[in-house]
């Protein structure tokens, strides 16, 4: 019998075959749940023994079947996401978690449970801002999850088994921070491309098996001689969710490397540990409402504060992509967006402004969620490219 | 000094643009050919024209710069730059106090930022073809007129009609209501250039409208589209003599800054091989 891949050659192999890990699992008498965007609490499932799995589009599959129940003025990547349940393609899940990502994400999750049907489904209304209000909301919303899950696998999720999910969650966000340290190098020791498949091949897995994955990458990395070329620009990716490769191969075919992301099939949900308090559910419901920084939340400095300033704001809001850009040295951003991403589209002029006043050059680009037409940005990001350079 | 030669070559959606020019930057040769899908496979060709009227061969070429939508497919050329940074750097050579720059060609619509000679910023409309040359050209067809006869034809207007749409299907049908509703032909023309108009003086205007402004490709050559843009930017819109030639012009300028720097430095010019082959747009 052939060894099993290990490393970026496995991380490759559930990139394009996701699933066959799940549902071998599932054979294996364990519990599969879908979950969408990355705000539903992954630690409380882990804690009850369940494998989370993320749910994904595809944007090389047509969508033919979620036009019925989504109009097409809606997010594609979320049509998409229905379209790929519709065909059956997540009928080995147990149950899904959602939350309120945003209107259309959560408009998804009651089309979902009335159509694709998946036995079990919770949705977590998590709030939009961050008053000290809205902390209790979400406190009191993850106590609810709680007793859904346990009612749901007839198990009671103590202190204890939550304490030590959040542990080894935490020790992934560890790993994730250790893979994207060795991009700080020029060139890189890993590429954009295969940053996208590892962190999609540890969405797809259970946590300790994608810990094991990204030891592999990591050590595999380290020493290998075939990594990216130098190229001459390095670069920062915000925006909306990647979960294919082709638009970081897009860019990465021209003279530059992706060298940081802000995305969520990226680092954006790596980036801070959960803290660990005597109530895991303070920890737990502080990281996911506070910590990530994703623009389904809308941070302002000061709440009370009535004299509001946009630049001190655009700070608060956007210093850490500053931090991002000095530490792994880029030399522009760029900015993208699935075309209908209301909240994506509402922070772009608040980025591209934060970065102009930083003296960082950046460039928007609006995709259509189809690997096809990414062509036509060739232009534009090697028209930046030469500009940049 | 020795004479040494560089050629641009523009592959556009519509039309293939060469232009030789020698070391002190005279214009020995250009050539506009449309593309077309036969075309395409022989850029070869239009380059061997190219030649011949300067009285060249391939082999004089010190530098052969690509651009355009083809530009990664021309398998004789040396270096490949986008149309972007060619047209901002062709157009400076005419007007070197361009501070904004508009190209229509046929496939899109872009919006140059310019400051001495170099890009800044830039715009393009999105993947549609609406508002650019092929846009033109259908509703010209639907008119049962040459595209080249609409500028003319519109300067007659005495109150130019309103055209709401530009997606040119549905542009089209307005055009097919508003002449059946015994609309003047020329008030019809008028208002489709001021669609067009309208439309990229909103999306250049993201990168401030501040005087030269001119105005290439294709479209230009459309004397009431200029003058539609003038009245949508509220500025003279300058046109140079030949408004295809800027992006070829400024492949074969950069072709030469590149050249020279490298033999500045004492460094070898990295180029290509010289035979001249077709175009592999499909392949």
């Amino acid at each position: 019998m052939a060894e099993p891949s290990k490393g970026l050659l496995r991380a490759q192999e559930i990139y394009q075959d996701r699933s066959h890990r799940a549902i071998e699992l599932r054979e294996q008498g364990k519990k599969i749940m879908g979950y969408l965007c990355i705000y539903p609490v992954l630690e409380m499932m882990t804690a009850l023994d369940i494998v989370p799995y993320r749910i994904l589009g595809d944007m090389r599959e047509p969508i033919t079947r979620a036009d019925s129940y989504m109009p097409a003025v809606n997010c594609p990547f979320l049509r998409s996401c229905l379209d790929l349940g519709l065909k059956g393609k997540y009928s080995f899940l147990d149950g899904i978690v959602t939350t309120h990502i945003c209107d259309v994400g959560s408009s998804l999750s009651g089309i979902w449970n009335y159509t694709v049907r998946t036995p079990f489904s919770h949705h977590i209304d998590t709030p939009h801002t961050l008053h000290e209000t809205s902390l209790q909301q979400e406190k009191g919303l993850l106590q609810d999850y709680r007793k859904a899950l346990e009612n749901f696998t007839g198990q009671k999720m103590t202190t204890e088994k939550l304490k030590e999910a959040i542990r080894v969650h935490n020790e992934q966000r560890v790993l994730v921070r250790g893979l994207y340290e060795l991009k700080k190098q020029d060139p890189p020791l890993i590429s954009g491309v295969e940053t996208i498949q590892v962190i999609k091949a540890i969405q797809s897995l259970p946590v300790d098996e994608g810990n094991e994955l990204i030891r592999e990458v990591i050590s595999e990395v380290k020493e290998r001689s075939d990594g990216p070329p130098h190229k001459s620009a390095r670069l920062l990716v915000w925006g909306s969710i990647l979960d294919d490769t082709a638009f970081m191969e897009m860019i990465e075919g021209l003279d530059a490397n992706v060298v940081m992301d802000d995305t969520c099939v990226g680092s954006r949900a790596y980036f801070d540990d959960v803290e660990l308090t005597d109530d895991p559910l303070d920890g737990l419901s502080r990281h996911y409402l506070m910590d990530i920084k994703c623009p389904r939340t809308f941070r302002t400095r000061d709440y009370n504060d009535v004299r509001k300033d946009y630049m001190t704001d655009l700070g608060v809001r956007f210093s850490y992509l500053r931090d991002y850009a000095r530490d792994w040295k880029a030399d522009g951003v760029i900015l993208e967006s699935v075309r209908y991403c209301d909240t994506h589209g509402y922070d772009v002029p608040s980025v591209r402004d934060y970065l102009d006043s930083i003296g960082i050059p950046s460039i928007y680009l609006e995709h259509d969620y189809t690997e096809g037409a990414l062509a036509p940005f060739r232009t534009r990001v090697q028209g930046f490219l030469e500009i940049i350079g | 000094m020795v004479r040494i030669y560089f050629a641009g070559i523009d592959l556009g959606s519509t039309m293939t643009k060469i232009v030789i020019i020698d070391n002190d930057e005279q214009i020995l040769a250009y050539l506009v050919h449309h593309t077309g899908a036969e075309h395409r496979h022989l850029a070869n060709r239009v380059m061997e024209e190219g030649l011949e009227k300067a009285s060249l061969s391939i082999d004089d070429i010190s530098f052969v710069m690509a651009t355009g939508y083809g530009r990664i497919n021309v398998p004789f050329s040396d270096h490949q730059v986008t149309e972007l940074s060619c047209h901002a750097r062709g157009i400076a050579s005419f007007f070197p106090n361009v501070h904004l720059a508009i190209d229509i060609g046929g496939q899109d619509a872009k919006g140059l930022k310019i400051r001495e000679g170099k890009l800044l910023d830039f715009v393009m409309s999105d993947k549609c073809a609406a508002g650019t040359g092929r846009f033109l050209e259908v509703i010209a067809a639907t008119l049962g007129l040459e595209v080249e006869d609409l500028g003319d034809i519109s300067l007659r207007s005495t109150q130019k009609a309103s055209v709401s749409s530009i997606c040119t299907v549905f542009a089209q049908q307005e055009v097919v209501n508003h002449l059946s509703g015994g609309i003047p032909l020329e008030d019809v023309v008028a208002g489709l250039h001021d669609a067009i108009a309208g439309r990229t003086a909103r999306m250049v205007r993201r990168l401030k409208v501040e005087p030269d402004v001119v105005f290439t490709g294709g479209v230009a050559k459309n004397i009431g589209v200029v003058r539609a843009l003038e009245e949508n930017l509220g500025c003279p819109v300058l046109v140079p003599e030949e408004p295809l030639l800027s992006g070829a012009l400024g492949a074969a300028l950069l072709g030469k800054e590149l050249t020279l720097k490298a033999l500045a430095a004492g460094e070898t010019i990295q180029t290509g091989k010289r035979r001249l082959d077709k175009a592999t747009f499909f392949e």
